[in-house]
């Protein structure tokens, strides 16, 4: 008889091994860390109730929701651009029912909700060449003039979809980018950046969301 | 190739999906309107396998699956690969009162 436990754990449990690596040197090239501890809800406006679900998310979050590929940083969650007329609302996990509570009661009856806390793994790419890092393996124009703070992509990299998008620079002055993935692909696109950044150096770590 | 997705903008080929001629319309008869049946088979079997052969520019069917999972809509010559235009089709996203498909 097995026993099963239902402790949750993130998809990069093996995977992730802090720490440096690759080529060692006084700063590493890549800083690469798994944000855990999120509530993550996918908000898709129904038919003709687009200004309806805009209307909400202003309302709740106190900010336009996007309607073109950016993240947008509202109350107590950012939204992210995820198709037309639908967006990805990603906050700190605090207490995650009540959260949920309150996007379903703001969005009753405009958009459709759907839980994705634990569907997805959140992995986030800075450093001096953590842009050089992703090249490597994604045909997203990544370049300052192309993709600017703010801005957001849905797109397939190392064969995996992901949600993209570019954080505030980091206090180093470098540019930082989320990457949102399926859990079950996590594993395998960590590896992709891990391999493409060996030659730069990496620092991996987890760390909560805030 | 590259094709630029109204909604992502330009993106590699790899994240699209080719579904085929966006001209073919469904037929439409109204139950028991005393249409032959050989007339609505005829225009069915029209609808379902017939298609043209075009070299130029048609009207093609794209699904942008590895980004925004949109149904496109696009005029691409056949002969060079250029794209003359891509647009949503009906009933992408939620603005927009109609339903999915023409």
């Amino acid at each position: 008889m097995v026993d099963y436990l239902w402790n949750t754990q993130s998809p990069l449990q093996k995977a992730l091994v802090a720490g440096r690596h690759g080529v060692a040197g006084a700063q590493a090239g890549v800083t690469l860390v798994e944000v855990r501890d999120l509530v993550l809800v996918q908000v898709m406006a129904r038919r003709g109730k687009a200004a309806d679900t805009a209307k909400a998310a202003k309302k709740l979050f106190g900010v336009d929701a996007p309607n073109t590929p950016k993240a947008v940083a509202g109350k107590s969650a950012t939204l992210v651009w995820s198709g037309p007329d639908q967006f990805t609302v990603l906050a700190p996990r605090t207490d995650e029912s009540s959260q949920i509570d309150a996007m379903s009661q703001a969005f009753s009856g405009a958009a459709s909700l759907s839980d994705q806390s634990d569907g997805r793994c959140l992995i986030r790419v800075s450093g001096p060449r953590g842009r050089d890092a992703i090249a490597k393996f994604s045909s997203l124009d990544l370049h300052d003039a192309a993709f600017p703070v703010g801005t957001a992509a849905n797109t397939s990299v190392d064969h995996t979809a992901v949600n993209c998008w570019r954080e505030a620079n980091g206090a180093d002055g470098h540019p930082v980018y989320s990457m949102l993935v399926f859990t079950s692909f996590a594993d395998s696109l960590w590896h992709a950046i891990v391999d493409s950044s060996l030659e730069y150096g990496v620092d991996t770590s987890r760390t909560r969301a805030a | 190739m590259r094709i630029a997705c109204p909604f992502c903008g330009e993106r590699e080929n790899g994240e699209f999906t080719y579904l085929g001629d966006a001209s073919p319309k469904r037929p439409t008869f109204a139950v028991d309107s005393g249409e032959s049946p050989e007339r609505v088979e005829d225009a069915f079997y029209d609808y379902v396998y017939l298609r043209d052969n075009v070299a130029g520019f048609m009207r093609e069917y794209w699904y942008h699956g590895g980004g925004c999972r949109s149904w496109l809509i696009a005029e691409r010559n056949t002969v060079t690969h250029e794209f003359r235009s891509v647009t949503a089709a009906p009933g992408v996203g939620a603005s927009k009162p109609v339903q999915a498909g023409e």
